[in-house]
C-alpha cells in the first residue's frame, strides 16, 4: 500500500475506529418503534392491556367485604333486674347485638334455628351460624355486678376464606361493643367443615391450583397451536384432505394430555411438598381438574383462531389470566366488588373453578351441592367448542 | 379423463388481496392437458404461488372459476385434495420431527396403508437419496435435503398431480438436474406436474411453458414454438421481448 493510500485512509472518517453512536443507536430505536406499531395487535395490547388490568384489579382491590350471608339464632330471653329498691331495668342485650348486626353493611343478616342451619354453613348457603344463649342478657348483667362468670357467643363458621371469616368476627365485636360498650363475651368459634382449622396455605392452594391450570394450560395450548402454522405446514394442510375439524379435535386431544401431565405435577407437588389436605373425594378432585383443563384447552384452540403469530398468542393468556385472577375470588371475595362486577365474575371461569376446588379440597363438598358449578364450567367448554369449530380456519384469509 | 379434456381448466381467474388491495391473478386463463409437465414462469411476485394456492384450494379466488380433474375448485377442494400432492416454496415440514416421521405423517393423512406406504417410503428415499436422513431431525437438514423430503411428503401418497412451487430453486445445479430426471419419470408415469419457477432456463425442460406477469398469462406454448414465434435463442429472451412489449402497451 502506497504512503499516498495510507494517508487517505486515515485521514477520512469512515476509516477511523468506530466510536459509540447515538445515531445507530436512535436508529435501532425507531426501527423497533416502527416495526411494534406496524404488529396492530401487539400494539393495541399495549395500551388496551394496562387499562384492563388496573381496571379489574382496581375494582378487586379496592373495595370492601359487605354483604356475607350469615345466620342467627338469638335465643335471649332477656333480664329484668332490680338496680335500686322498687326500680326493675329490663335488659335484652342479644337484640342489642342482633339490631347491630342489621344494620352493618358487612354482613348480610338472616334469623333461623342454630343446630339446624349449621349445615346450611357447611353446604355454602351462610358463611356463619351465630348463637346467642338464653341467659346471655343475664349473665353479662351479673358479670357487670363482679360475678365471675363466662358469657360465651358461639360462631360456626366457615374458615376457608381468611379475608370473610375476620370480617364476621369484625362485625360481631363491633356489634357487641356498640350493644353492651363491654368486653369480656367469649366468641367460640367452631369450625365447619369437620372442625378443621386451616392454615393460610391450605386455604390458598385450591385457588392457585385454578388459576395455574387457567395460565398454564391456556399458554401452552396457545404455542402448540401457533408454533404449528410457522413455515406454512398449517397451509401445507388446507390443501391436503384433512379436515378442519379433524385437526382441531386432533389438537384437542393432544393438549388435553399435555394439561393432565400439568395436573398430575400440580397435585403432585401440592400433596407432597405442601401436604395439602383433600377433605373431599380425591377421584372426584381429579374428574375436576381435568374438566378445568379441557375448558382451558377448548378456550385456547377458539382464541388461537385470532393469534396471527406466536408472540400474539403469548400475550393472550396473561390478557385472560390477570383479570380471571383478580375477578374471580381468588385475591378478595366476591362479595366486596360492585354489583355489576359480581356479575362479570359469574362469567369467568375461574371463579367456578375457585369454587369446585375450595369445595372439594377445603369443605369436603361432593357433586350434590357442585353440580350447578360443573354444569357451567361444562357449559362453557362446550360453547368454546363450537365457537372454535365455527372460527377455525380451512383456507388463507385474504 | 377429465370433463373438458383437461386436468386444470381456468377461466378468467382473479385474486385481489384485501390488503394493500392488491391485484395478484388478473384473468388468468389456464388448459393443462394430463400428464404433461407445465412450466409457471415468472418474475418473483407475478401471481405463481397465488394462483398455486388457488388451484390446490388454499385461497379462494376474488373471481373466475377452476376445475381440476373435471371437479368444481375449491367446492370439490377435500376430494380434490386426495389425489394431488404439493412441494411449497416454504419447505412446510415439521422441524421437531425426522425425516421418516415427516413423510408418514403425510401418507396417512392421505388415508396410506401401513404396508403400502413402507413400500412407497422405501422407493422414494433410494430414489431422493435420502436413505442416511430417514432418522435425522428435519432442523438439522440443509435446504437441499429438506427440499427432497418436502417433495417426498408431496409424493408419498402418489398423487396423480403435483405442484412443485419453485422446487427447483436455491438447490444446486446437480441436484437440479436430478429432479428434472426424476419429474420426467413422473411424467412417464402419467403424473401431470405443474413447475412455478422465476429461473428462464428451467423451463426449457418443461413440455408447454405459461409466461406470467402482473398475473396475467403473456403467453404459453412449447419452449422450441415460443423461441421460433418471438425469433429469440432462450426463453429468458423471449420473457424480456414480451415484457418489453407489455411495458410499451402499459
Amino acid at each position: 500500500m502506497s504512503d499516498e493510500s495510507i494517508e487517505f485512509i486515515e485521514s477520512h472518517e469512515y476509516y477511523r475506529p468506530s466510536k459509540f453512536s447515538y445515531k445507530r443507536v436512535f436508529l435501532v430505536m425507531r426501527r423497533v418503534l416502527r416495526q411494534i406499531t406496524r404488529d396492530r395487535r401487539t400494539f393495541g395490547m399495549i395500551i388496551i392491556m394496562p387499562l384492563i388490568i388496573m381496571a379489574v384489579f382496581g375494582f378487586a382491590l379496592g373495595g370492601d367485604i359487605t354483604n356475607i350471608p350469615i345466620i342467627v339464632d338469638n335465643q335471649d330471653s332477656g333480664y329484668v333486674a332490680t338496680v335500686a329498691p322498687g326500680v326493675n331495668v329490663t335488659f335484652a342485650f342479644g337484640d342489642n347485638i342482633t339490631s347491630a348486626l342489621q344494620k352493618d353493611d358487612k354482613v348480610h343478616y338472616n334469623t333461623g334455628d342454630f343446630e339446624s342451619n349449621k349445615k346450611n354453613v357447611d353446604n355454602g348457603l351462610y358463611y356463619a351460624a351465630i348463637y346467642i344463649p338464653s341467659n346471655f342478657s343475664e349473665s353479662i348483667y351479673n358479670k357487670t355486678q363482679g360475678q365471675p362468670i363466662n358469657v360465651t357467643i358461639i360462631v360456626y363458621i366457615d374458615a376457608t376464606k381468611p379475608t370473610i371469616k375476620a370480617t364476621i368476627l369484625v362485625a360481631l365485636q363491633d356489634a357487641m361493643q356498640s350493644a353492651i360498650g363491654a368486653k369480656g363475651i367469649t366468641i367460640d368459634q367452631i369450625f365447619a367443615f369437620g372442625g378443621v382449622e386451616f392454615t393460610g396455605l391450605d386455604t390458598s392452594i385450591p385457588s392457585v391450583i385454578a388459576f395455574v391450570i387457567t395460565f398454564l394450560v391456556l399458554l401452552i395450548s396457545l404455542l402448540t397451536i401457533k408454533r404449528e402454522s410457522i413455515g406454512g405446514t398449517e397451509e401445507r394442510l388446507y390443501a391436503s384432505p384433512l379436515k378442519a375439524s379433524e385437526r382441531l379435535v386432533g389438537y384437542t386431544l393432544a393438549l388435553t394430555i399435555l394439561a393432565l401431565i400439568i395436573v398430575t405435577a400440580i397435585l403432585i407437588i401440592s400433596i407432597f411438598l405442601f401436604g395439602v389436605i383433600v377433605q373431599g373425594n380425591f377421584f372426584l378432585l381429579i374428574i375436576m381438574l381435568i374438566l378445568f383443563s379441557l375448558l382451558h384447552v377448548l378456550l385456547a384452540v377458539f382464541l388461537s383462531n385470532f393469534a396471527k403469530n406466536e408472540l400474539q398468542a403469548v400475550q393472550m393468556a396473561p390478557l385472560i389470566a390477570l383479570p380471571s385472577m383478580a375477578l374471580s375470588g381468588m385475591l378478595v371475595p366476591v362479595n366486596s366488588f360492585p354489583v355489576f362486577v359480581q356479575i362479570i365474575a359469574k362469567f369467568i371461569p375461574l371463579y367456578y373453578g375457585n369454587r369446585i376446588f375450595e369445595g372439594i379440597m377445603l369443605k369436603g363438598w361432593d357433586l350434590s351441592l357442585l353440580w350447578p358449578d360443573v354444569l357451567i364450567i361444562s357449559i362453557m367448554a362446550l360453547i368454546s367448542f363450537i365457537l372454535a369449530m365455527i372460527t377455525v380456519k380451512d383456507k388463507i384469509q385474504a | 379423463m377429465t370433463v373438458a379434456g383437461y386436468l386444470i381448466e381456468t377461466q378468467n381467474l382473479v385474486k385481489i388481496y384485501k390488503q394493500g388491495n392488491v391485484k395478484a391473478v388478473d384473468g388468468l386463463n389456464l388448459k393443462i392437458h394430463e400428464g404433461e409437465i407445465y412450466a409457471f414462469i415468472g418474475a418473483n411476485g407475478s401471481g405463481k404461488t397465488t394462483a398455486i394456492k388457488m388451484l390446490t384450494g388454499m385461497l379462494d379466488p376474488t373471481s373466475g372459476s377452476i376445475r381440476v380433474f373435471g371437479l368444481s375448485q375449491p367446492k370439490n377442494r377435500k376430494i380434490i385434495a386426495r389425489n394431488i400432492g404439493i412441494a411449497p416454496q416454504e419447505y412446510s415440514l415439521y422441524n421437531d420431527l425426522t425425516t421418516y416421521e415427516n413423510i408418514r405423517f403425510f401418507a396417512y393423512l392421505y388415508g396410506m396403508e401401513k404396508q403400502v406406504f413402507k413400500t412407497k417410503f422405501d422407493e422414494l428415499i433410494q430414489i431422493l437419496h435420502l436413505e442416511d436422513k430417514k432418522e435425522s431431525l428435519v432442523s438439522n437438514l440443509s435446504g437441499g435435503m429438506k427440499r427432497r423430503v418436502s417433495i417426498a411428503c408431496a409424493l408419498i401418497h402418489s398423487p396423480r398431480l403435483v405442484f412443485f412451487d419453485e422446487a427447483t430453486v436455491g438447490v444446486d445445479p446437480i441436484l437440479r438436474k436430478f429432479f428434472w430426471k426424476y419429474f420426467n419419470e413422473l411424467k412417464q408415469r402419467g403424473v401431470t406436474l405443474i413447475i412455478t419457477s422465476h429461473v428462464m432456463d428451467e423451463a426449457e425442460r418443461a413440455d408447454r411453458i405459461g409466461l406470467i406477469r402482473a398475473g396475467k398469462l403473456i403467453d404459453e406454448g412449447t419452449p422450441n414454438k415460443l423461441k421460433i414465434k418471438h425469433d429469440v435463442d432462450t426463453i429468458e429472451e423471449v420473457f424480456i421481448k414480451l415484457s418489453d412489449e407489455v411495458i410499451r402497451d402499459e
